[in-house]
């Protein structure tokens, strides 16, 4: 795979990998703060549902105190006896304000006047609580349990109206039980007094809260502003008595209000076997709620049933859903932005990479491509850079090494000519010698050489014996001029007398043999000329030339010797007269085993290496040598040395 | 009784080496003429009808490949044994042609150089034998 395509994998993983923990904090994070919030909700939608449950009881209260402020009018009752005029008014009170009970006791609790049940009395009623102490001058008021007996006593419809069959209700806590015949009432009880604050008996009022929906309504309306979310009411509350719905606006599947059914076993355990509140998420009756329990308790703190508010739980979901989504759409957008950055990223570290495995792929097909583009000072720059250079010096090495083979390859070539040439120049030579010295050890008198042919022999294996020696010289110069071990000492240098005159002192029996002369022209000026040059050098040069002059030269006639000042240079010669050069062959006949071809009947055995030689030389010196000639006439070698160092 | 003389023709280019040949033969009884190139070469083997021809390869003008061929392409001079001089480098040549005539195989036979007198003697005793 591609190091972009990975990098571009690596980098999405880690987005992803991202965008998957930030969902999942982040949806846990919504989670608990809308749970949070909505949990806060409804504890204080709780405590205004206690307000308003409270301002009930209150209600109660006050109008069973107020009601007992009319003094004039018990007393007559509670004194007089005058129970008609005042059961008519007490229960026009009792009307007015909506209550279920109002009852007028005397001070030892038998009850004077009835109001709704008005000829039932004389029933003592000491043993109730709020009655005994307020015949204790004490004001009370609390939520009560009320037997159905108490509620027949009371009056017409009560017991029925408390009377509650349950309903089959999932998750409740089972029970042997199927009905409720007790009530539960809001009860308030006050001492009536004389003038003079003697106790004269008790007034207590009460509601039944069974079937009773003004409180819950009440909470409904002032809480929750009856506000609906698709068509079902935001909020909900409920009086139980002990676990049973007695009064609620929960809707249940027939649509009515859900009385008759029962708690869960949860809340139950909570509130009613542990006093304790209970807020949490519950499922009730059809839907799912944020819900507030707390135990509601009789005037001797004991628990008898529950208020209920709950929150519909489905808005929260909702909104969570919402925002859960919306941060969804953001993270996508998010990660499509880092795949984008992702890419392009991936392209800028893996631009300069691709550059390199591109060169590198050049470079081992043997192309070396022009520098890789730096285009960052990080690790790729720098290795950018090292690729360069390495490249270059790869490069270099390589050249270095095509340029050494190459020499090696001419070098060999060169050996090779060389030992061909060898071979066969000396096999000739030697073949002759072989020859001769093959038949002068031969004895027998019929096949023996005869005097003249011996003399005639040794005479042709003398020179064949000197141009071998003549030869061994001269490829030694040639392997010095070729393997470069040539060195070049200069120094001032009288050609004529350091060079020209030992080279014919060394050649001359040749000379005699001949009879060839040598002349130097001007001879007073040439002795003058110095040069600086390598005399050992230099001296091969004039020996090379003297011996093609004595070669190619004809009998009987001189060698010449000059010099011509030409500047910056001098230019010496060394001219013969005999066969001559042909036109063509002047400038190669410079080459290596280029010979002239002589028509001399005894060819001096040339190695065609000298002129080749002294050309080198020559060329080592700064100088130039070449060759003028008319073919059977002369032969003039010419060559010039520079004057200075 | 003296019989006939064989003739040997030799051709080189190397006034030494033609010189020493000649003394060698002519001491070994031959009658010897000689030629410096190939195209001499052949005209003195139509003159003098040699009874073996030595031919050097190696030569200016027209060598002794190009003389052997000729001379085994002319119906006249056909018959009349080769022997060939050779370097031991021409065996080694690039064109089969001067392979094969080096290894001997388009002459009669052939002598590596230098040339030792008694083989060559040997060889030209047994060509002649041969006739």
């Amino acid at each position: 795979m591609l190091l972009r395509s990975k990098l571009a994998i690596y980098f999405l993983i880690v987005v992803l990998v991202s965008a998957v923990i930030s969902t999942i904090v982040g949806i846990q994070l919504i989670n608990s703060h809308i749970i949070n919030r909505a949990q806060n909700q409804v504890r204080h939608d709780l405590a205004s549902a206690w307000m308003v449950y409270n301002e009930k009881l209150n209600d109660v209260k006050d109008i069973v105190r107020v009601t007992s402020e009319r003094r004039m009018l018990l007393k007559d009752a509670l004194i007089k006896g005058e129970r008609n005029i005042v059961r008519r008014e007490l229960e026009k009170v009792r009307k007015i304000y909506n209550l279920d009970i109002l009852t007028l006791t005397d001070k030892e609790g038998f009850v004077i006047v009835r109001t709704r049940n008005p000829y039932n009395v004389g029933d003592d009623q000491s043993n109730d609580d709020l009655v005994s102490r307020a015949l204790k001058g004490e004001v009370a008021a609390t939520t009560q349990i009320v037997p159905v007996e108490q509620l027949k006593i009371e009056g017409d419809g009560l017991a029925e109206k408390a009377y509650s069959v349950f309903k089959a209700t999932p998750k409740a806590k089972p029970t042997v039980k199927k009905y409720e015949t007790s009530g539960m009432m809001l009860k308030a009880a006050v001492p009536v007094v004389d003038d003079n604050g003697n106790i004269l008996g008790a007034l207590r009022g009460g509601v039944l809260l069974n079937r009773n929906y003004q409180i819950v309504d009440r909470i409904k309306d002032i809480v929750y502003r009856g506000e609906t979310y698709k068509g079902k009411d935001i909020g909900t509350a409920t009086i139980f008595q002990w676990d049973v719905r007695i009064s609620t606006n929960v809707i249940g599947e027939n649509g009515n209000r859900a009385i008759e059914t029962r708690v869960s076993e949860e809340v139950y355990d909570a509130v009613l076997e542990n006093g304790r509140s209970w807020i949490d998420r519950a499922f009730v009756v059809n839907d799912w709620y944020i819900t507030a329990y707390e135990p509601i308790i009789d005037y001797n703190d004991k628990v008898i049933g529950i208020l209920y508010v709950g929150i519909l739980e489905q808005p929260y979901i909702d909104m969570k859903m919402d925002v859960i989504w919306s941060m969804i759409k953001y993270l996508i957008i998010a990660v499509a932005i880092a795949m984008v950055i992702a890419f392009f990223m991936g392209r800028a570290i893996t631009k300069p990479v691709s550059n390199l495995v591109h060169a590198t792929e050049q470079i081992s097909r043997g192309n070396f491509p022009s520098k890789v583009e730096i285009t960052s000072k990080d690790e790729i720059g720098i290795l950018s850079e090292s690729f360069n250079s390495m490249s270059m010096r790869l490069k270099q090495t390589l050249d270095e090494k095509d340029i050494a083979n190459e020499k090696l390859k001419d070098l060999n070539t060169r050996y090779l000519e060389l030992l061909g040439f060898v071979t066969h120049e000396l096999m000739q030579p030697l073949g002759v010698l072989k020859g001769y010295l093959i038949m002068m050890e031969d004895v027998n008198p019929d096949t023996a050489l005869k005097p003249e042919q011996r003399k005639q022999a040794v005479s042709t294996m003398l020179r064949n014996v000197n141009m071998l020696i003549n030869m061994s010289q001269t490829y030694l110069q040639l392997s010095k001029i070729e393997s470069g071990v040539l060195e070049i000492h200069k120094k001032k240098v009288n050609v004529y007398k350091k060079i020209i005159l030992p080279v014919m002192e060394d050649k001359k029996a040749k000379l005699i043999v001949r009879d060839i002369s040598f002349k130097v022209e001007n001879e007073e000026e040439f002795d003058k000329i110095e040069v600086y040059a390598d005399p050992i050098m230099l001296r091969i040069v004039y020996n090379n030339l003297v011996t093609n002059a004595i070669k190619y030269g004809e009998k009987g006639k001189p060698i010449s010797f000059g010099v011509k000042d030409e500047g910056d240079f001098y230019r010496f010669n060394v001219r013969n007269e005999g066969v001559g050069i042909p036109h063509d062959k002047l400038e190669a006949i410079f080459e290596k085993f280029v010979r002239i071809e002589g028509k001399s009947e005894h060819k001096e055995w040339g190695t065609g290496l000298g002129l080749f030689n002294a050309r080198e030389i020559i060329k080592n010196h700064n100088g130039r040598i070449w060759a003028e000639s008319v073919e059977g006439e002369w032969a003039n070698f010419l060559f010039t040395l520079p004057k200075g160092k | 009784m003296e019989e006939k003389k064989a003739k040997v023709l030799v051709v080189d280019d190397e006034l030494d080496v033609v010189e020493m040949l000649k003394m060698m033969l002519e001491n070994a009884s031959y009658d010897v003429v000689s030629a410096f190139d190939g195209e001499e070469g052949i005209k003195k083997a139509k003159e003098e009808k040699p009874d073996v021809i030595v031919l050097d390869l190696m030569m200016p003008g027209m060598n002794g490949f190009e003389a052997c061929k000729q001379m085994k392409n002319d119906p006249e001079l056909k018959k009349i044994p080769v022997l060939v001089l050779t370097a031991i480098s021409q065996r080694f040549s690039d064109t089969k042609y001067a392979r094969d005539l080096g290894l001997g195989l388009l002459s009669d036979d052939y002598i590596d150089k230098p040339v030792d007198p008694n083989v060559l003697l040997n060889r030209i005793a047994t060509l002649l034998g041969e006739r």
